[in-house]
């Protein structure tokens, strides 16, 4: 009795301790979930937002024109196309630029860790200033060096073809310092004892990086795999501030149709892409960390 | 960690429940509130406090006639909040939507029918003339023909053109359609490197297009509200657009920040643009650029046409002090107020009277405004045009690129907007 009664006065004082961060996560998180699963459901527009009940249920009707929207399936596709590039890229120039700093530099790496840390702090604003200079196609720094080995850039951000490799570069070069600085500190986890003895064996350095470098790199791996796609998934800031989705719907991402329809008053619409984002979103984390796991 | 789907679902759940028991869910059947009568205002001077919100530079200089207001009514005093342009809509929704609102409010032109639909503001009162105002100007106060403000200042595109290079092609400023494509073809042979800019893409390509399908004799809605889109003008309109494109006068894809800078080393002859542009060209070259470029009206077709914008004030529906507010709003709208106002701002005035004292008839840069204002025109006032807008600039775009024939183009335009509908009840 007398066991059940502390065990009692233990739980009041743990929800106690928890009753304000508990109290804030529901205010602020819990409502606008529940209040976007509620839209997503109704034929809610902008003009019902001072009488948000009096709307119409509409069942998964604004799914169905979600998923038959010729836009959304176009932006959809842009999305996996710069999430199936930009995701492999970002973890494998992570991974390099980790293990080069590992390894030798000791002198400059902190240098080195600002330089490419200095991207992920940086404002998008003044980011997309300074790409818009490099990618311009006729005096930009990325043509006029082409132009020296003589090939002609393209027009970068108005080409159809090239507008989202562009910004897979810059999405890349903005996102690439943070994995690498968790990398980094993964691989400053990994005993010194173990290298020596497989250098005893003779394994060479391909073969280390290969066998024991990312065998125990694997949660850390995974962790930056499961972030950056969370991230990248939601693909927003670059087509917003550089080319608006265009040209011609080339750079037009699930994120930012969901801005551009909340925009118009769609709210229903707009909450029910908000939650096919969420699904695949659930979807891809759930096969990193099928593929990523760490072997019993 | 394995608590919370469950905790998620059963707070989703009980705030569902708790919402559907409190309310009688489902739209109720009336179609709208229909609008209160328009009241009218009291005689007298304005008294009590007033909150007015304004945006950009209007709410940087607006305590200057704030003042002057508080002088002429010492029983009143006015506070100005500025809100950013960006975040204004979201900023105005959400007040109209909690009641917390100020008693006046700038509107930007294009923004009228959105707060009229959240029944955000007030009908205007009778005692305000719109004959006062240009025509087009007073259009986009009216949403579901009543007026719910008054034009404030307003803004029209022209096209500004090289001076110099004009002589040296020894031609006289475009009046037709014709003209216009021999004037940037000159203007081309004279050294630029493009006759003339017009928007190819992004936001707002559709405001730069639309002049030339109104001057083509294209309306955009018919007098029942139906869409008319998929006319012989539109098709007329956009081969006319698209061929300064195609035929090398105008960039395939126009770079917006590049324009000005072009414009002031003469690699490009001419753009369309509105009368906040002499300004950013004289900062950018310096005064003595004044005399190197001219400006005016946009050519003319069937008609004459430009797109008139600016911004109305509005008095909201839920305003504490509605009377006085009103009486500020007819202040700011005084021929006399409205040319001081453009001394202060630059802002063209809205009432037409104040076109006649010298301060702008004598004035060269402003004057050829006043006869574009009176034939401009503004889009539809209703509440699902920037989604029409959004679908026209992809459509837009896809003529320049060449994807579609202006014959596609304006159908699909005519099958967009009637599946988006107007978004009136």
């Amino acid at each position: 009795m007398v066991a059940s009664a502390r065990r009692r006065r233990t739980g009041l004082a743990a929800w106690g301790f928890a009753l304000p961060f508990t109290v804030l996560f529901a205010v602020f998180m819990l409502v606008p979930v529940a209040s976007s699963l509620y839209m997503a459901f109704t034929d809610m527009q902008g003009a019902d937002l001072r009488t948000p009940w009096a709307v119409n249920f509409v069942g998964l009707d604004n799914f169905v024109e979600v998923l038959g929207d010729p836009k959304f399936h176009q932006a959809a596709g842009n999305t996996l196309y710069f999430v199936g590039v930009a995701m492999p890229l970002t973890l494998a120039i992570a991974l390099l630029l980790a293990v080069l700093l590992n390894s030798g530099l000791a002198w400059f790496r902190s240098v080195f860790r600002v330089g490419f840390y200095a991207p992920v702090v940086t404002s998008i604003v003044a980011v997309a200033v300074v790409w818009r200079f490099l990618l311009q196609p006729d005096f930009g720094l990325v043509n006029s060096t082409l132009d020296v080995i003589g090939i002609e850039g393209p027009r970068w951000l108005t080409d159809e073809v090239w507008a989202m490799p562009s910004l897979i570069m810059m999405a890349t070069w903005r996102n690439v310092g943070y994995t690498m600085v968790i990398l980094l500190a993964g691989l400053q986890g990994i005993p010194r004892d173990l290298y020596e003895a497989s250098a005893i064996d003779g394994a060479g350095a391909v073969r280390q990086f290969r066998s024991i470098t990312v065998p125990l790199l694997r949660p850390t791996l995974l962790f930056c795999a499961v972030i950056t796609g969370i991230g990248y998934l939601q693909f927003f800031e670059e087509p917003f501030v550089m080319t608006q989705g265009g040209p011609l719907g080339a750079t037009n991402s699930v994120a930012y149709e969901i801005f551009n329809q909340f925009g118009f008053g769609n709210y229903g619409l707009s909450a029910a892409m908000s939650y096919v984002l969420f699904i695949a979103i659930v979807i891809l984390s759930y096969l990193q960390f099928r593929l990523l796991r760490t072997e019993k | 960690m394995n608590r919370t789907p469950r905790l998620v679902v059963a707070a989703t759940a009980s705030t569902l429940t708790l919402a559907l028991a409190l309310t009688g869910c489902g739209r109720s059947d009336e179609a709208g509130t229909p609008a209160d009568s328009a009241g009218s205002i009291t005689d007298g001077p304005a008294t009590g406090t007033l909150e007015v919100w304004a945006m950009g530079t209007e709410g940087e200089l607006l305590p200057e006639l704030a003042e002057q207001f508080e002088a002429d009514n010492p029983d009143v005093t006015v506070n100005v909040t500025p809100v950013p342009w960006e975040s204004s809509t979201e900023k105005i929704n959400t007040a109209i939507a909690t009641g917390e609102v100020p008693d006046v409010l700038q509107v930007g032109t294009t923004l009228m029918s959105g707060f009229v639909g959240l029944d955000g503001l007030a009908p205007t009162p009778d005692g305000i003339d719109s004959a006062a105002f240009f025509p087009g100007a007073w259009d986009t106060t009216v949403v579901d023909g009543t007026s719910y403000g008054v034009p404030w200042y307003v803004e029209t595109r022209v096209l500004y053109y090289r001076t110099d290079l004009a002589e040296e092609s020894g031609q006289e400023p475009p009046q037709t359609w014709a003209d216009l494509t021999d004037f940037a073809a000159g203007l081309q042979d004279a050294g630029a490197e493009h006759g003339i800019a017009l928007q190819t893409r992004g936001n707002s390509t559709a405001l730069m297009y639309l002049p030339f399908y109104w001057q083509a004799g294209g309306e955009i809605m018919d007098d029942a509200d139906e869409f008319t889109l998929d006319s012989d003008a539109q098709v007329k309109a956009l081969t006319y657009y698209s061929s300064f494109m195609r035929d090398g006068l105008a960039p395939p894809v126009l770079v917006e920040d590049e324009k000005v800078a072009n414009f002031i080393d003469g690699d490009l002859g001419s753009f369309v643009s509105g009368p906040w542009e002499r300004a950013n060209l004289l900062t950018t070259a310096g005064d003595d650029f004044a005399d190197s470029f001219g400006v005016v009206p946009l050519p003319s077709d069937e008609t004459t046409a430009s797109f008139i914008g600016g911004s109305n004030l509005a008095v909201l529906a839920d305003a504490a002090n509605p009377d006085s507010a009103w009486k500020f709003v007819q202040f700011a709208t005084d021929p006399a107020v409205q040319v001081d106002w453009f001394g202060t701002s630059n802002d063209l005035p809205a009432v037409q009277a104040s076109w006649d004292d010298p301060a702008l008839a004598d004035n060269e840069s402003v004057a050829v405004y006043e006869g574009a204002l009176e034939t401009a025109r503004s889009t539809p006032a209703i509440p699902a045009w920037s989604e029409i807008e959004h679908e026209l600039d992809l459509i837009i775009e896809q003529v320049i690129a060449g994807d579609l024939t202006p014959e596609e183009a304006a159908a699909q335009m005519q099958e967009a907007a009637t599946s988006i509908g107007t978004g009136l009840d």
